[in-house]
């Protein structure tokens, strides 16, 4: 595993998990592995793992069943949220860059745009 | 949480020369934590000392809220490089030795381990490469159950692939409620590991901090701080 090293490692487990659980890695109400088998994974301690588990708990993105493990929630409008939440965040940052270039809201919108097609060009 | 290890004021001198001075130390059980600092920072010393290895005749060290050295040796494993083993030892033969000077030393742990490290019984001491020994020498201590495992400098001159492995093993067989402190004076393959630090500097405890205090406090990685706190360039 590669980590940011000035970043806490449980909120930098956290990102990975909402990716898997928001692209459908891991589905919706399906089991999580266990956590020493996250920390072997991640190549971190089971306590560093369950404190990212732990708010994912309180956040009601997984829920624990008595004896059986850790579970992804099978609401979809929490997992909506969270991808909302994520895509919010990553958007945040290149709209406070570029506004910062000056650029109009109708600007941005526009490069993006063209940024779109581009990118999709230059798959096919 | 309870406390797995206390020092109170502790030094040590050897040869008429300090080592150790005035060492003050309280770590909670459950984790796993890096003990860092330069070579001839005092590392192995301050290791021994614990494990009961290297005589103080102070009781100025609990381990598991026992202070008599008969006892602790029960509660500690160390980290042994088998440097007292002949060349010709098979692993089988030290494996025996292991058995039977420890009553903690558990055959099955050893099994699993040293099958996923691939440690063949029948090879000679003299013919493993260093990954190899480094393998042998972190199955071993691991296959006792204890309550806190010291493990010095286990990556030290260890090929990468090797290193990968070893780390592996330390979070694939540490007990939930057993310790491990890990020293090296290269921290970055062992950062994510860690849950706190100890920062050993001119023969006293610089800092005990949980890494994740040092990240959000400074914005520095552990690599980054350490350095730092050598160079002497880090306002406290």
């Amino acid at each position: 595993m590669e980590y940011i090293d000035n970043i806490p490692i449980y909120l930098q487990i956290k990102e990975i998990l909402y990716h898997k659980i928001i692209s459908h890695e891991y589905e919706p109400g399906s089991q999580l592995p266990s956590v020493r088998q996250l920390a072997v994974q991640f190549t971190a301690n089971s306590n560093t793992v369950q404190k990212a588990l732990k708010e994912m708990t309180e956040e009601h993105i997984i829920a624990a069943q008595r004896g059986k493990g850790n579970f992804i929630t099978s609401d979809e409008t929490i997992i909506g949220e969270l991808r909302d939440r994520i895509v919010k965040s990553t958007l945040d940052e290149t709209y406070d860059k570029l506004h910062a270039l000056k650029m109009s809201n109708d600007e941005i919108i526009d490069s993006f745009i063209k940024y779109v097609k581009q990118r999709d060009d230059d798959h096919e | 949480m309870s406390k797995i290890l206390e020092i109170d004021n502790l030094s040590y001198r050897k040869n008429s020369k300090t080592i150790l001075n005035h060492i003050n130390l309280s770590l909670d059980s459950g984790k796993i934590i890096g003990l860092l600092g330069e070579n001839g920072s005092g590392k192995t010393t301050l290791m021994r000392l614990i494990a009961g290895v290297n005589a103080s005749s102070e009781k100025n060290i609990t381990v598991n809220g026992m202070t008599q050295k008969s006892k602790i040796k029960s509660q500690v494993s160390l980290s042994d490089y088998l440097d007292g083993f002949a060349r010709s030892s098979r692993i089988d033969d030290i494996v025996r030795f292991y058995r039977n000077a420890y009553s903690d030393f558990s055959d099955e742990k050893y099994k699993e381990i040293s099958e996923y490290l691939n440690l063949d019984g029948s090879k000679r001491l003299a013919s493993l490469s260093t990954g190899t020994r480094g393998k042998l020498v972190i199955a071993l201590a691991l296959s006792r159950e204890t309550k806190l495992y010291l493990l010095d400098e286990p990556l030290n001159g260890i090929d990468s692939m090797s290193r990968k492995k070893i780390i592996s093993s330390i979070i694939r067989w540490k007990t939930d409620d057993s310790t491990i402190i890990i020293s090296d004076h290269y921290v970055t393959e062992i950062a994510s590991l860690l849950d706190d630090i100890v920062i050993i500097k001119d023969q006293t405890v610089y800092e005990v901090d949980s890494v994740e205090n040092i990240q959000m406090k400074y914005h520095l990685g552990i690599e980054e701080y350490y350095e730092k706190v050598y160079e002497g360039g880090l306002a406290r």
